[in-house]
């Protein structure tokens, strides 16, 4: 099972994501987006090396909802802080929120050429769906 | 597979029967050869889905650059009825609000500038701010935002950054009215703060062109357009500060659909009653954002002007650097349209869509009135951008709007796959002479020629259907890109 796989999209970029737990699918997706900032390419402008604690506190009737929260405000760090983070470990995560830990590094966007700029992440059709080799859901981003 | 009926050769109907949920028959602009393409992915799902929401009146529209968006296909045109239950939707405005192109005319000729080509690109590359997370050089503090929010180019106008004529030839003159920044969150106001007169990346660009076919001399004078003349094209939007205004919204919906009882078939269509509370604190700020980006091709069209200084050491008044006309093509708007013989507000979403009012239309400049408005149509950097105008059948079928450009046909991956070990910049230069310089590391690779449709049967189609006219033909001669 891959954990992420970018999809065909005409007019923006999708992933398709996979993981054996919700947990693991909420990691996955933010590894997935991340993929397609950078290309899956090295960043030149590497400085130090950063950790951050995300916490959403929101009552939500899908995980879906939640998982849109928790890659829009992955990436407004990376744009506010420029910080361009490579691990994730989601802590806890249910119908109330998402806690998560988070590693990554300071680069310099103003020096870098990076592979896409993500405008959004959109609720298109998205739906995580749940199979006997564990979950998966496909996003499209706005690029 | 979507159930498509030939009205004639340049309009195809999606029965209203096609789906249970559609309260109108969607309505298509192509060719017979754009079908396949558009038979390819998902944009006719799209356009049968917009059909759906409460309040559209007479068709959901998709123009014939129409491809797969998300929620809304991109192409889509809906107008709703604010009597009639109507709604707003973001995701039917986009995220990248008030994304357009604006157009300069000078008095160069491309043989003046031919020597001065590369200097030329590369201090427009160098001036310019562009790319990923670009910051400009014009900061503003939180009250001077208040300011772009409420007023728009004419914010710049005052700041020195372009003169008042500017405004005359700007869709809204550059100022959509009742813009409210309390509406607009503290996120959406801190990325605005770093990002005025930044171009941003994708498919944003800053062409240089010249003028290669005339079809309508008449249109062509009173717009002072001639053969061979040297034109700017901008191409940008609302960058960050749209993107979290749009964001922000399209999360305060999803839970209006339960407050007022409202199925869409894709949740990116949430949306609300455009006389909800919800609905008009988004249209209030989403003129916020409008407003910003038009400030924004304003500080850019700045900027050039005093490149064009710098290069031809002239004054950019003696160049005749003057702007033609600005247009937004992703917006909402309030605008008096025919319904069934009586005059109606009707609030019409333009998603990838330009506006295209007819000759004589009260909103149009002075000296444009005779022709009608200005339609710029942006290619891609290798293909021909147009000047179209817009026509009365426009106003009584498409509520005043036409297409908005090229239409991607391949998606990005494909693309870059398509152009692996491909030097796309050098290919331009061997083949057409065109000089092309790009932040991004791939943005050539997906912007590629052969991504997107045939740009030339796209115009072919909406000047054929009458939806809009064809005044000129510009060739692209140098690009920069995001």
């Amino acid at each position: 099972m891959k954990p992420y796989e970018i999809i065909e999209h005409t007019a923006d970029v999708g992933l398709k994501v996979s993981a054996k737990t919700l947990k693991e699918l909420f990691e996955n997706a933010a590894k997935g987006m991340f993929g397609i900032i950078t290309g899956e390419d090295r960043v030149k402008s590497l400085q130090f090396k950063v950790k951050r604690d995300i916490r959403i506190k929101k009552e939500v009737e899908g995980l879906e909802e939640l998982l849109v929260d928790w890659l829009t405000e992955l990436l407004y760090i990376f744009n506010k802080e420029e910080i361009l983070f490579d691990n994730f470990r989601v802590v806890e995560l249910d119908s109330s929120g998402i806690t998560g830990e988070l590693q990554g590094n300071r680069i310099d966007l103003s020096q870098e050429t990076l592979q896409t700029e993500i405008k959004a992440v959109t609720f298109h059709n998205l739906k995580i769906e749940e199979d006997k080799s564990g979950f998966s859901c496909k996003i499209i981003f706005d690029v | 597979m979507c159930r498509l009926e030939k009205i004639d050769n340049y309009r195809w109907q999606i029965p209203q029967s096609y789906k249970s949920e559609m309260n109108v028959p969607g309505l298509i602009y192509a060719s017979q050869s754009l079908i396949p393409p558009i038979l390819k992915d998902k944009a006719l799902e799209q356009v049968a889905n917009v059909a759906s929401l409460p309040g559209i009146v007479r068709y959901s529209l998709a123009m014939p650059d129409i491809h797969w968006g998300y929620g809304f296909p991109i192409g889509g045109v809906a107008a709703t009825d604010p009597e009639n239950k109507g709604v707003i939707s973001p995701g039917g405005v986009g995220y990248d609000i008030n994304c357009g192109v604006r157009l300069m005319r000078s008095e160069l000729t491309a043989q003046d500038i031919k020597p001065s080509m590369e200097n030329l690109v590369n201090s427009l590359f160098k001036t310019i701010p562009c790319g990923i997370g670009s910051k400009g050089d014009i900061k503003v503090s939180d009250k001077e935002e208040e300011k772009i929010f409420l007023k728009g180019a004419g914010w710049a106008v005052k700041e020195g950054y372009g003169i008042k004529e500017d405004l005359d030839y700007t869709e809204d003159r550059g100022c959509m009215e009742d813009a409210d920044p309390s509406k607009v969150s503290d996120r959406a106001y801190e990325r605005g703060r770093k990002q005025s007169g930044t171009l941003g990346s994708g498919n944003h660009f800053l062409e240089v062109q010249a003028v290669e076919e005339i079809y309508d001399e008449k249109s062509a004078n009173i717009l002072g357009l001639f053969k061979g003349q040297v034109t700017v094209m901008i191409h940008s939007g609302s960058r960050g500060l749209g993107y979290q205004v749009c964001d922000d919204y399209v999360k305060s919906m999803m839970y209006c659909l339960n407050k007022y009882h409202i199925n869409v078939p894709d949740r990116q269509l949430a949306c609300t009653p455009i006389e909800s509370p919800e609905g008009k604190a988004y249209l209030s700020a989403m003129r916020c954002a409008a407003n910003y980006a038009w400030a924004n091709r304003q500080c850019l069209m700045h900027l050039t002007r005093l490149v064009f200084e710098k290069v031809f050491e002239k004054s950019w008044e003696h160049l005749g650097l003057h702007l033609v006309y600005d247009v937004a093509h992703n917006i909402a708007k309030m605008e008096r349209h025919n319904l069934d013989g009586k005059e109606k507000l009707l609030c019409v979403h333009r998603k990838g869509a330009t506006r295209a009012f007819p000759p004589r239309h009260q909103d149009l400049p002075e000296n444009y009135k005779e022709i009608g408005q200005p339609v710029i149509i942006p290619g891609d950097m290798g293909s021909y951008s147009y000047v179209l105008t817009g026509t009365q059948l426009a106003m009584d079928d498409t509520f005043g709007s036409t297409c908005h450009g090229a239409g991607r046909s391949l998606s990005r991956s494909a693309a870059i796959k398509q152009c692996s070990g491909r030097r796309i910049d050098r290919e331009l230069f061997d083949k057409s002479g065109i000089i092309v310089r790009a932040k991004g590391r791939s943005t050539l690779a997906e912007e590629a020629p052969e991504a997107y449709k045939d740009i030339e049967e796209v115009v072919e189609v909406v000047h054929k259907a009458g939806i809009s006219k064809k005044v000129a033909r510009m060739k692209p001669l140098g690009v920069i890109k995001g």
